[in-house]
């Protein structure tokens, strides 16, 4: 894939989480959907805005839970029924009571690990290189005490002129253009 | 982790918000309503469950009537007065431990909790017709000496490991022992249920009420007598409901069974109380209180008991399963054999799926029509698993669900409902004495503060 070009999106910067938020929430009612929003800790209010909390994850945890509990239900049918039949006290070799508790404790691992990898994975991670780094402010305050709100380029309501204005009407401590 | 990153993000977000950023982000913090009162339509909930309650009783007389009527009517009244029984300690239970864990959730069940357990000398009058007719119930009451038993097994009227058992348990399943047990026990947990209720009173009334040395001298009072409380309560019930419900069974023992209906009795108090307040959040003063947030986290804590309640049960299945031995596993043939398992196989659908699947979702947890729907499942669920509990230790009943020429076991559908009905009047009542919240209590102000996730 040849290296992007251009305006990777627009980079606000604030000095409060309540206006970071407040910015989310009218950019997202103005109905720009691709942006995103970097505070140095977990900000409830900021997900929320961006909807944030509509994701895959549980579908891939779920999915995974499933695929753990049929896995250990069909080795464990497998291994008692054909690969090693033993005769435990008379009982039938199918016996799914047995089979259970490693069918539940497959389902957690799994749905587990789903969660976590599918998290990592639907993050895009893991990943060297991002264009917000690219913005001094970012580097050194994205981690320690300020807010960013990035417009992104490739949303059809953006434009370098209109998305700016609409930045500054929440009064940023700077807008700045983030290149890709 | 994901509570630790609320709390993260809502004490940062807000120590900035008022400092800086003004009201645009935010709204302000709510007030509490001018009248904390229960709300009228309690009273009109109330006249509806005694309607249900009066036309279930109406029904039920009509076994009176049908061939073995009789018999299921008293078996299904037990039912209905397990069910009340669990309903009431299950709520003291539920009250002391949100005293000693402290939190919001505690805050918002507790008016709920406390007259659910102020229901339980009511629930003693219930258990009287129990007492009065154990000879009909209880085999071991049937034979109150170990001659009867002994001739009996002659009569070929029971069996040799019945009598023998029966003797053997003879010093605490006995007719005199079944009335003190419980005359005993409802003595002590009424005690502890009235300390808490007068103590309660006594708090809102104090003089000093929101300062923080009134906070912490409450506290810890209650925290003394609840520690304790919850030992004790544990101890107790257990007596009682291996005397009310296992020993319907003579035979049979298993040493999960108190801890089985401590757990059945959280999943069934937890789904009544959050019935309760999001019923009343339809009106004020529950409208402010409950927030979207504490009805998740309230949600969350319900998925806690449905799983802890198929662990057990599948945990004693699984064990008694394993062992194999004539002792045990009989009782598992008697509810499994003969028709039982389709009632054994709803009652794991009834009990642990639907709930388990459904309260995964967040949106569900988060959503007041459906938790309204799910939790009155809940209570049906836990009625449900006690039918299967109960009705097989009966000779004509177990391994042969049969509804030809047994038209009685109808009993079972309106005899539990008249009397759980009765008791939700009763506990309605009781709700409609006290103001619907705890004002002097420091969670009061954090459950005021904005909801921090819209």
């Amino acid at each position: 894939m040849p290296p992007q070009e251009g305006v990777y999106g627009l980079l606000a910067e604030f000095n409060t989480p309540s206006e970071l938020v407040y910015a989310t929430q009218q950019a997202r009612a103005a109905g720009f959907r691709r942006m995103e929003c970097y505070t140095p800790y977990p900000v409830e209010e900021a997900a929320e805005a961006l909807h944030f909390h509509k994701t895959r994850v549980p579908m891939v945890c779920l999915l995974g839970g499933l695929m753990g509990l049929t896995t250990a239900f069909l080795m464990e049918t497998w291994v008692s029924y054909w690969a090693y039949p033993i005769n435990v006290a008379g009982r039938p070799l199918e016996s799914w009571p047995a089979f259970i508790i490693p069918a539940y404790e497959w389902t957690i691992l799994f749905s587990g690990l789903s969660a976590a990898f599918g998290m990592f994975a639907l993050n895009g991670l893991p990943q060297l290189y991002h264009p917000v780094f690219n913005a001094p402010n970012f580097r050194n305050g994205a981690t320690t005490d300020k807010f960013f709100l990035c417009l992104e380029a490739h949303d059809p309501m953006f434009s370098r002129g209109g998305t700016r204005d609409f930045l500054n009407r929440f009064s940023p401590v700077s807008v700045v253009e983030v290149d890709h | 982790m994901e509570l630790a990153h609320e709390h993260n993000g809502m004490a940062g977000a807000h120590g900035v918000t008022h400092e800086h950023a003004g009201d645009h982000a935010h709204p302000k913090a709510r007030t509490l309503p001018a009248s904390i009162a229960a709300p009228a339509v309690v009273a009109a909930w109330r006249t509806r469950m005694l309607l249900v309650a009066a036309v279930a009783s109406v029904l039920s007389l009509l076994f009176l009537f049908v061939h073995g009527g009789r018999g299921h009517m008293l078996r299904a009244y037990l039912l209905g007065y397990v069910m009340t029984f669990s309903f009431a300690g299950g709520s003291l239970a539920l009250l002391m431990l949100q005293y000693v864990s402290g939190g919001k959730w505690g805050l918002l069940l507790r008016r709920p909790l406390e007259a659910m357990a102020r229901t339980l000398p009511g629930v003693f009058v219930l258990f009287v017709p129990i007492a009065i007719f154990q000879k009909k119930l209880y085999l071991w009451a049937n034979y109150p000496t170990n001659a009867a038993a002994r001739d009996a097994v002659k009569h070929f009227a029971i069996s040799e490991e019945q009598a023998l058992t029966t003797n053997a348990k003879r010093a605490m399943l006995n007719n005199a022992a079944f009335w003190w047990h419980a005359i005993v026990v409802f003595l002590i947990l009424g005690l502890i249920a009235h300390l808490l209720r007068t103590w309660s009173v006594q708090r809102d009334a104090d003089p000093a009420a929101g300062s923080q040395s009134s906070f912490d001298r409450w506290q810890k009072r209650f925290e003394n007598l609840s520690g304790p409380g919850i030992l004790i309560y544990v101890s107790l019930m257990t007596i009682l409901v291996i005397e009310w419900v296992m020993s319907l069974d003579v035979t049979w023992y298993s040493s999960v069974w108190g801890l089985q209906f401590l757990v059945g009795q959280g999943y069934l108090v937890l789904a009544t109380s959050i019935l309760t307040v999001i019923l009343l959040s339809k009106t004020e003063p529950m409208r402010t209180i409950l927030r979207t947030t504490e009805q998740h986290d309230l949600g969350k804590f319900l998925f806690a008991f449905v799983m802890l309640n198929i662990y057990l049960n599948f945990a004693e299945y699984l064990i008694i399963w394993s062992g194999n031995v004539p002792d045990e596993i009989p009782w598992y043939q008697n509810r499994t054999l003969g028709g039982w398992w389709v009632i054994a196989l709803l009652d794991f659908i009834f009990h642990w799926v639907i709930p388990f699947t459904l309260l995964l979702s967040r949106d569900l947890k988060r959503n007041k029509r459906k938790m309204i729907i799910l939790t009155c499942f809940m209570i049906f669920a836990r009625a449900f698993d006690l039918f299967w509990l109960i009705e097989p230790n009966f000779g004509d009943a177990a391994r042969n669900l049969h509804l030809g020429g047994n038209i009685g076991i109808l009993a079972y559908f309106t005899v539990p409902v008249a009397v759980v009905a009765a008791w939700t009047a009763y506990y309605l009542t009781n709700l409609m004495s006290r103001p619907l919240v705890n004002t002097n209590d420091p969670h009061l102000a954090e459950i005021l503060e904005p909801e921090h996730a819209h």
